[in-house]
């Protein structure tokens, strides 16, 4: 591979944590799972390439790398095998790993000595390339920066004849004009022939929502819902792969308010719950509210239940044999002497006199609500 | 009354709710007359008496403390079940205009059935809490409770077969004859999310016999539980617009979808603010309809068939940004038994 290795720490995936034999092995993983473009299962080499290839190539956005964790999913981070990690979370992963016992320093100089070496090794190599011109749509330039139309095909085979690395090299890229995190990035992967000789399958029109049921879309909620069929089609639907309902009922308009009677729980209202909160924030924080609604309906579902309000009058036996984990309840008596009978209630075996049950019919019911508002 | 956007001239009912309907459903047979109850996300189930004149008249209406997500009506007419993601299910009896709280969850509940065996009754129940429980109403514990791998998303219930959608893409069946039990795990056959399920009947035997599914991705599959031939499984593609902005097709989600009681053709709406008619054994469509004004979130069948209900809202498809409070939403209904005859093979 010829890279100093991290002395007795395996590589690491930064998106999802994983840890592998060997960097190889690690980027390999990256390039399948992470930055394998959904709609024609190119892989790129970096995050913010496989963005930059989906803009252009299938004209649809991405805002996560897909398969990653929630906090790891910021797609502009320039990742490429153990290269790019922020030095903080590569501090994280080694205080998680050890409990804290590895000295940092010798972290610190590992990232900052081999960004050193590789600048010097490349520094006279391919800079006679514009900083503009891009060897494949994985660059993290805008596509404004390009200096004609963005058509990938024509710019491949002359970046081939510019530039044809070793396996192991990465060449430098000017990061400045992206918003990258971490400015002090440059590395790239290198470039295998393989990949420049196949020319993305722009405009796949024939790829069709039936050919790309071929790729498994990414698993519920793992990432964002796969939005785009094709290159010609989109689904309207929000970016998360969560029902419009669990969306809806995360707005604050929405969210149940405490029981005015319940005992007093500390239950502050849960903090607003914007579209951009992350799965994790998002699950932590309904599953706080569960834990806290829980106590009040446990409360609530201690006051005795009003015996057959229901009124389930009528020949109702509830069998349900043995295998029930719970016991059940004695069939109920027919009529619920709890409830004076009302005229034009439900009989034994009749047909309810519906007439007589909405306002108007039945004297003596306070509750009755006719009108809407 | 204000008219809003009705390009199909249909009955619009009176008083609706404040917000968008979330679920919609017609009273069973044992009553002579026909009332249509709705949930909605304001909170509260309407119902109404829909007149043979087509006038509908506001009975009564019950809140909860949280938007509804599903109702059922019970087999005898008498009472509307609520379910909300307050995290309960009530009873509504309509002779008293009095509720209860007869089954519970961890989670929203996000659709409820009534269950009416020869031998037994219940209410079936699923919620994102991932499981699905039978209450014997009148107990606080539920008689069964079944875990699922993922939080349900969709249900529907034809004696003795239950149908259950999960957000994973499975899709879980029950057999309920005796007790509740599960048959089996299927496979999705769609390769999004699952938006809506509806069983359907085989048409000589009339019992259940398979399940229509709807994704958000304008798709609905059609999947026997036991299919003769594996090839009378199939989806179709609806709810998309025609290439729209420069060349794109948008793909709109299957809010709902619905059997004719009689002719055993289907209806689905969807978030592009239409509704189409199918027949799945001659796999065509039977008639589609212009857009409405806003997604189209439910529709429902009276049991005789002759009306069919639509209610439009904003579905949330575009996220919070688009959502309006002061538009109206709208249920609207129109016949449809002449409409939904099977185009003859």
């Amino acid at each position: 591979m010829g890279r100093k290795k991290k002395k007795a720490s395996k590589p690491w995936c930064w998106y999802c944590n994983r840890e592998f034999d060997d960097e190889k092995i690690l980027i390999q993983h990256q390039k399948a799972k992470h930055f394998k473009c959904h709609i024609c299962h190119k892989k790129l080499y970096t995050g913010p390439g496989l963005s930059i290839h989906c803009m252009q190539v299938h004209k649809e956005a991405i805002d996560k790398v897909p398969n990653s964790l929630p906090n790891r999913s910021n797609i502009e981070i320039e990742i490429y095998g153990m290269e790019g990690i922020p030095p903080e979370d590569i501090k994280e992963h080694e205080r998680q790993k050890t409990g804290g016992g590895k000295a940092s320093d010798s972290d610190d100089d590992e990232p900052a000595a081999k960004k050193k070496a590789t600048s010097a090794l490349l520094g006279p190599g391919p800079s006679s390339v514009t900083p503009g011109i891009l060897p494949t749509p994985m660059g993290p330039v805008p596509p404004g920066m390009y200096p004609g139309p963005m058509a990938m095909n024509p710019m491949m085979p002359h970046f081939m004849q510019q530039r044809m690395m070793m396996p192991g090299m990465r060449p430098l890229f000017p990061a400045a004009s992206i918003a990258v995190s971490t400015p002090s990035k440059p590395t790239f992967p290198a470039y295998s022939n393989a990949t420049i000789s196949a020319p993305p399958t722009t405009s796949s029109a024939a790829a069709d929502a039936k050919e790309n049921g071929d790729v498994k879309p990414p698993a519920a909620n793992s990432c964002p819902l796969v939005t785009a069929t094709g290159a010609g089609s989109k689904i309207i639907h929000p970016p998360e792969d969560v029902s419009l309902e669990e969306i809806r009922a995360r707005n604050i308009k929405y969210r149940p308010k405490p029981k005015p009677d319940a005992p007093s729980t500390p239950v502050s209202a849960p903090p607003m719950i914007t579209p951009s909160t992350s799965q994790a924030e998002v699950a932590a924080h309904m599953s706080a509210a569960v834990a806290a609604a829980r106590q009040q309906q446990a409360a609530a579902m201690r006051r005795p239940m009003p015996m057959g309000m229901m009124g389930m009058l009528g020949q109702v036996r509830v069998p349900v044999p043995v295998s029930m984990p719970v016991p059940v309840l004695p069939v109920m008596p027919q009529f619920n002497l709890m409830r004076p009978l009302q005229p034009g209630m439900l009989l034994p075996g009749g047909m309810m006199p519906m007439s007589a049950m909405f306002p108007g019919g039945v004297p003596g019911l306070p509750m009755m609500q006719p009108r809407f508002r | 009354m204000f008219s809003g956007n009705n390009p199909h001239k249909d009955v619009e009912v009176s008083s609706p709710p404040d917000d968008t309907v979330s679920a919609l459903e017609f009273s069973p047979p044992s009553v002579p007359q026909t009332f249509l109850a709705a949930g909605s996300w304001d909170c509260q189930v309407r119902c109404w008496e829909v007149e043979a004149s087509g006038k509908t008249v506001p009975k009564a209406a019950q809140n909860m403390t949280g938007p509804i997500l599903d109702v059922a009506w019970h087999d005898d007419g008498s009472k509307i079940f609520m379910a909300s993601t307050d995290k309960s299910v009530k009873c509504w009896d309509l002779a008293s205009n009095t509720a209860v709280q007869v089954a519970a969850h961890d989670g929203p509940v996000q659709t409820c059935h009534w269950v009416k065996a020869p031998n037994y009754t219940c209410l079936m129940t699923a919620s994102w809490d991932k499981t699905l429980k039978f209450w014997d109403t009148r107990s606080a514990v539920p008689i069964m409770a079944i875990h699922l791998s993922e939080r349900c998303y969709c249900a529907d219930v034809d004696y003795p077969m239950a149908a259950v959608g999960l957000a994973d893409r499975g899709v879980c069946l029950y057999s309920l004859e005796g007790k509740p039990a599960e048959v089996k795990r299927v496979e999705s056959p769609l390769k999004y999310q699952h938006r809506c399920i509806a069983i359907f009947k085989d048409k000589k035997t009339k019992q259940p016999t398979g399940f229509a599914l709807g994704s958000v991705e304008g798709r609905v599959a059609i999947q026997y539980v036991n299919p003769t031939n594996p090839k009378d499984n199939f989806t179709f593609k609806c709810h998309r617009s025609a290439g729209t902005t420069g060349g794109y097709q948008d793909i709109y989600a299957v809010n709902d979808i619905a059997f004719h009681p009689v002719h055993g053709t289907l209806a689905t709406v969807g978030s592009d603010g239409s509704f189409s008619f199918w027949d799945k054994d001659a796999r065509t469509k039977l008639k589609s309809f212009e857009s409405l004004e806003q997604s189209l979130t439910n529709c429902a069948f009276n049991h005789s068939g002759q009306i069919f209900a639509y209610a439009m809202g904003y579905d949330w498809s575009k996220g919070h940004e688009h959502y309006n409070p002061a538009k109206k939403n709208f249920i609207y209904l129109r016949p449809c038994f002449e409409d939904l005859k099977p185009r003859s093979t």
